[in-house]
Parts: C-alpha cells; sequence; structure tokens
C-alpha cells in the first residue's frame, strides 16, 4: 500500500507540486492524469526516491526517505523513457538488475520470457526499439516482485499492440493484489485501465476519485467556438440552453462548453431559429483542460 | 551479492569489455620496457630495476593521474548523461553504494592496469639483466596504485559535481593540469619567493597528491636534494626520511578518503 501525506517539492521559485496526499490500496490501479507540467513526473519521481521532498510517503509502511532502499525494494520503477547501457545484453541487463534487486535465482529469466523479449536475449540493448526498451523496462520493474509498480508514462511512444500489452500487464498485476500507480496523459485509456484517478494542476491535486467520474466528468466534454451571422444576441440564449452550459463572447466569436454527445443539439437549435453559421471549431477536453472541468470535483 | 559488490562487479566487466584496461597496459608496459631498454643500450644494464623505476616515476606523475581523473570524472557523471542514474537509483541501492562500488570497481580496474602493465614489463626485464633493487620497482608500482586511488577519488568527486560528462572530463583535465603540469612552477615560484616559511612548503607538498607521492618515490630510491626539489628538500631536511614518508603517505591516503567522502555526502544530497 502506498500512502502519500503532504507531498511538495520546489525548484527555485517554482513550485512543482505543493500538498499532496492520498492513499492506493493493495490491487488498486490509480492513474495520474495532467497537462504537461503538472506534476506528474514529479510525483512518481518522488515515490521511487529519486527526489528529495517535502511530506511523507511511505510503500508497505516502509518510509521512501528514511528507508529509501527498503522501500524501493517494494516499488517496480518504470521510468518514461527507459534508459539502460547500451553495451549489454538484454539477458545481462536483466541479470544485473535481478542481482541488484535480490531477485530469486531464475527470476532474470522468467522475466525475460515474461515481456516477450526472449529471442532478443542476447541483443545488446543498443540495437533495440523504443517499444523493445519499454519492455525490457517493464521486465527489470517485475525484479523481486515488488507489491507496487509506479509507471511514468508507459503508454507513450508504444504502438496500439504494445498498449493492449501495457493494459493486460497492468490488469494482471491489479488480478495479482499489486497496487499499480501509472501518470498517462491518454485520457481514453484510464477507464479501462485504472480504478481511480488523481489530476494534478500546477502540483495541486484537483480531483481524486473513482475513474468512472472522472471520465464522465471530462472526456466527454468538448469546446464549441462558433461565429454567426449577426444574431449573436438572439443566439447566446439559445446555445446555453442546447449546451446545458455557460456561453462566453469574444469579438464575433461566441463559445460553449457542453458534453460532446450535445454538440448536434446546440447546431441544430441554431438552424431551427434560423441563424446561420459563418465557421466553428471544436475542441475536444484534453487532460490540459480536464482539471478546470473537474476543479469542483475535489475532495475535501 | 551486494548491491555494492554487483556495481563493482559491473564496473570491472565494463574496464575489459570496454578494452581500455587492456589498453592501459599494454601502454604501461611498453613504456616501462622502451625506458629499460634505452637504459640498456646506455650501458647501466647491471642496475637495470633500479634505473628503470627512476626513469619510469616522471612518466607514470603524468600517465596514471590522467587516467584516473577522467575515469573516475566518467563514473556518475557518464551515468547522468545517458540516463541511466535514475535507473538505477530507483533499485533498492543508496547513493553511498553507488559511489562506492564505482569508485572500487575503477581502483581495482586502474590498479590491474598499472600492475599489469608493469609486472609484464618487470618480468621481461628481470629476462635480460641482474634482479637488483626489485623492492624498489615493486614500491614504485605501489605507489602508482595509491596515486591512481587518491586521483580517482578526485575525479569522482569532480563526477558528482559536474553537470554533464563533457563538463566533468573538462574539469579532470584542467585538475591534471594544475596538480601535475603548473603545480610544480608554482610550487618552485613560492619556494624560491618565500623560501623562510616553513608551513608553506609543508602545505605546499600536502596539497597536492602527485608531489606527495613524486617525492616519496624519489625518497625510497636515493634521497638526493636536487631531485627532491625544493618541497621535497624541505621535508628531508626537516624531518628525515622516515618521518617525511609517514607525513606524505598520510598526506595520499587524505586525498584518497576526503574527496571520495565529498562525494558520497554531496551525491546523497542530489536529485537523480
Amino acid at each position: 500500500m502506498l500512502s502519500i501525506r503532504s507531498a511538495g517539492k520546489q525548484y527555485g521559485k517554482v513550485r512543482a507540486l505543493d500538498d499532496v496526499s492520498f492513499d492506493l490500496e493493495d490491487g488498486r490501479v490509480l492513474a495520474i492524469v495532467g497537462a504537461n507540467g503538472a506534476g506528474k513526473s514529479t510525483l512518481i519521481k518522488i515515490i521511487a526516491g529519486l527526489m528529495r521532498f517535502e511530506g511523507d510517503v511511505a510503500v508497505d509502511g516502509v518510509d521512501v526517505r528514511r528507508h529509501g532502499k527498503a522501500a524501493r525494494r517494494h516499488i517496480g520503477y518504470l521510468a518514461q523513457h527507459p534508459a539502460f547501457h547500451l553495451d549489454m545484453t538484454v539477458q545481462e541487463t536483466v541479470q544485473f538488475f535481478s542481482q541488484l534487486r535480490g531477485a530469486e535465482a531464475g527470476e532474470a529469466r522468467s522475466a525475460v520470457l515474461a515481456v516477450g523479449l526472449e529471442p532478443h536475449a542476447t541483443k545488446l540493448v543498443g540495437a533495440l526499439s523504443g517499444g523493445m526498451r519499454q519492455r525490457l523496462g517493464l521486465a527489470v520493474a517485475q525484479l523481486g516482485s515488488p507489491s507496487l509498480f509506479v509507471l511514468d508514462e508507459p503508454g507513450t511512444g508504444l504502438d496500439v499492440s504494445a498498449r493492449l500489452e501495457l493494459r493486460d500487464f497492468i490488469r494482471a498485476q491489479r488480478s495479482a493484489g499489486k497496487s499499480v500507480l501509472l501518470s498517462t496523459h491518454w485520457l481514453e485509456d484510464v477507464p479501462s485501465t485504472a480504478d481511480d484517478v488523481l489530476v494534478l494542476d500546477q502540483g495541486r491535486v484537483v480531483f481524486h476519485g473513482p475513474s468512472v467520474e472522472f471520465a464522465a466528468a471530462s472526456t466527454a466534454r468538448s469546446r464549441l467556438f462558433l461565429r454567426l451571422n449577426g444574431h449573436t444576441p438572439d443566439a447566446i440564449p439559445l446555445v446555453a440552453d442546447a449546451a446545458r452550459g455557460e456561453v462566453t463572447q469574444t469579438g464575433e466569436w461566441i463559445s460553449v462548453t457542453c458534453l460532446t454527445s450535445d454538440k448536434v443539439r446546440v447546431l441544430e437549435a441554431l438552424v431551427a431559429a434560423g441563424i446561420g453559421l459563418l465557421d466553428f471549431r471544436v475542441e475536444e477536453a484534453t487532460a490540459a483542460t480536464a482539471p478546470p472541468v473537474l476543479r469542483e470535483r475535489v475532495p475535501s | 551479492m551486494t548491491a555494492t559488490m554487483t556495481i563493482f562487479s559491473k564496473e570491472l566487466k565494463d574496464a575489459v569489455r570496454g578494452r581500455w584496461l587492456v589498453a592501459f597496459a599494454v601502454t604501461f608496459a611498453l613504456v616501462a620496457l622502451a625506458l629499460s631498454l634505452v637504459q640498456q643500450q646506455g650501458g647501466v644494464g647491471a642496475q637495470g630495476f633500479s634505473r628503470t623505476t627512476a626513469s619510469l616515476i616522471n612518466l607514470c606523475l603524468l600517465l596514471v593521474p590522467l587516467l584516473a581523473l577522467i575515469l573516475g570524472a566518467s563514473a556518475i557523471a557518464g551515468e547522468r548523461d545517458r540516463g541511466t542514474l535514475a535507473t538505477l537509483l530507483a533499485q533498492p541501492l543508496s547513493s553511498t553504494e553507488l559511489v562506492l562500488g564505482k569508485y572500487l570497481g575503477l581502483t581495482v580496474a586502474v590498479w590491474a592496469a598499472v600492475m599489469l602493465g608493469f609486472g609484464v614489463a618487470g618480468f621481461l626485464v628481470a629476462l635480460v639483466s641482474p634482479v637488483t633493487d626489485l623492492g624498489h620497482y615493486l614500491l614504485f608500482v605501489m605507489l602508482s596504485a595509491a596515486l591512481a586511488s587518491a586521483m580517482l577519488s578526485i575525479g569522482v568527486l569532480i563526477s558528482v559535481v559536474a553537470g554533464g560528462r563533457s563538463q566533468a572530463l573538462a574539469l579532470a583535465v584542467l585538475t591534471w593540469f594544475l596538480l601535475v603540469l603548473f603545480y610544480n612552477l608554482v610550487a618552485i615560484g613560492v619556494a624560491l619567493s618565500i623560501a623562510s616559511s616553513g608551513e608553506m612548503l609543508l602545505a605546499g607538498t600536502l596539497l597536492n597528491p602527485v608531489e606527495a607521492v613524486r617525492i616519496l618515490a624519489i625518497l625510497s630510491l636515493e634521497p638526493d636534494l636536487q631531485v627532491l626539489g625544493p618541497l621535497g628538500s624541505y621535508l628531508y631536511l626537516e624531518f628525515g626520511a622516515v618521518t617525511s614518508a609517514l607525513i606524505l603517505a598520510g598526506s595520499v591516503l587524505t586525498w584518497t578518503a576526503v574527496p571520495l567522502v565529498g562525494a558520497v555526502a554531496l551525491f546523497r544530497r542530489q536529485d537523480a
């Protein structure tokens, strides 16, 4: 189990992480979501013991700051861009990390098998593709049978099949009663992989709750930008009603945030009222826009 | 196997895999042999080891610090540049274990290069000349190894302080230049201008491990005041050979321990 209390990190004048607290129970998957610079990687590096920090972080009751080495025995870490020594083979690499992690004999070979790298076991790491290095990272993370997996943007650079394999890996760990914490900006992956979601915005938690709530609140939203043929004052109440959202006007343009499924209703209402469109633009919700949407859903 | 031993073992394997260990061993051996042959042709074969040792001291004082500083400077900075430092530190491995494992691995690798090189050369010299003054030669090899340990320690400190590998290498070469080439000029200048200050001369000797090893090596051969130089002469005249040797050995030991402890302390405070 992972427990974080009032975790914070300051880079010079920038507050990268501020007063972050949450628990992750055994057998649960938590997705950390946020725009670039929101503090996702900082939080993950703090948990992995790669950064000094304020507050308290404990894995299975072991304090990461005071007993970092012991705590990291419980953590399998996968960096966003896993880096290994390029002049070692896959087998040598896994064997080396197996010794570092105090893994049992034979675990290195099993880990290579588990990620499908056995045909490449004698290849140098430098000759592996990005996807294969990601698999090697997963093999290393499994060594020593950690109870918590910490994965930093694990889907980055993976093709569709590799992402599906990653999803299977996460499910398998959850089934085995292990916890998984992963950061992502692929919002569509969240409902299928994570039980819970924690949204970071400028280093602060703006949402922490079940992934189904997160999905309902963020991924099905769109922002519509409309330029009308001179009937803007008449259109604003119509659009607000159809979109069930607040309409803002900037020059010739009006904009409204609505459920993705309500986009058509907005256009139908305008056409029915005889208001023609000169131009329009649609933005789907992303990790960058999700936090403001979720701001009111922060647990007290 | 402990984490330190795992890192130690990897460093040794890397040294063999990278072939630099063999390359330096061969270089040391060839240089030692070449110098010995020159001595033989000069008609001084009967004193093979003693002459060879004397000739090798200056060369050793140039090569060993350069090799050790560069290897030490690459130790942590290289991992940082490759991005592998975070991968390593995310394992059940403390910063102290990583630095110690790397330092010990590199030290043994450089010792192996020095001992292999000079050992093979010594063996070949022994085949063609009478074995006299073998003790001096062995002591010289040990002093080379001690110098390597101290310079590796300084190199590792540079590696921790530097932002990246290229910066670390630049600092290492600058340090080598200051300690090996520039220092003697400054030391002589200081000795000539402030000759009356014994403390300055003593400090001048102890503040540079290369100078300390140079004086130790000469003291072990023949304590000639002209060869010892101003700093060595002061020590020899003031304290005698044995006490001087102990002071100098203490200096080299301090230069081995202090930068390494400093490197560990600084590294523990850094984010990966």
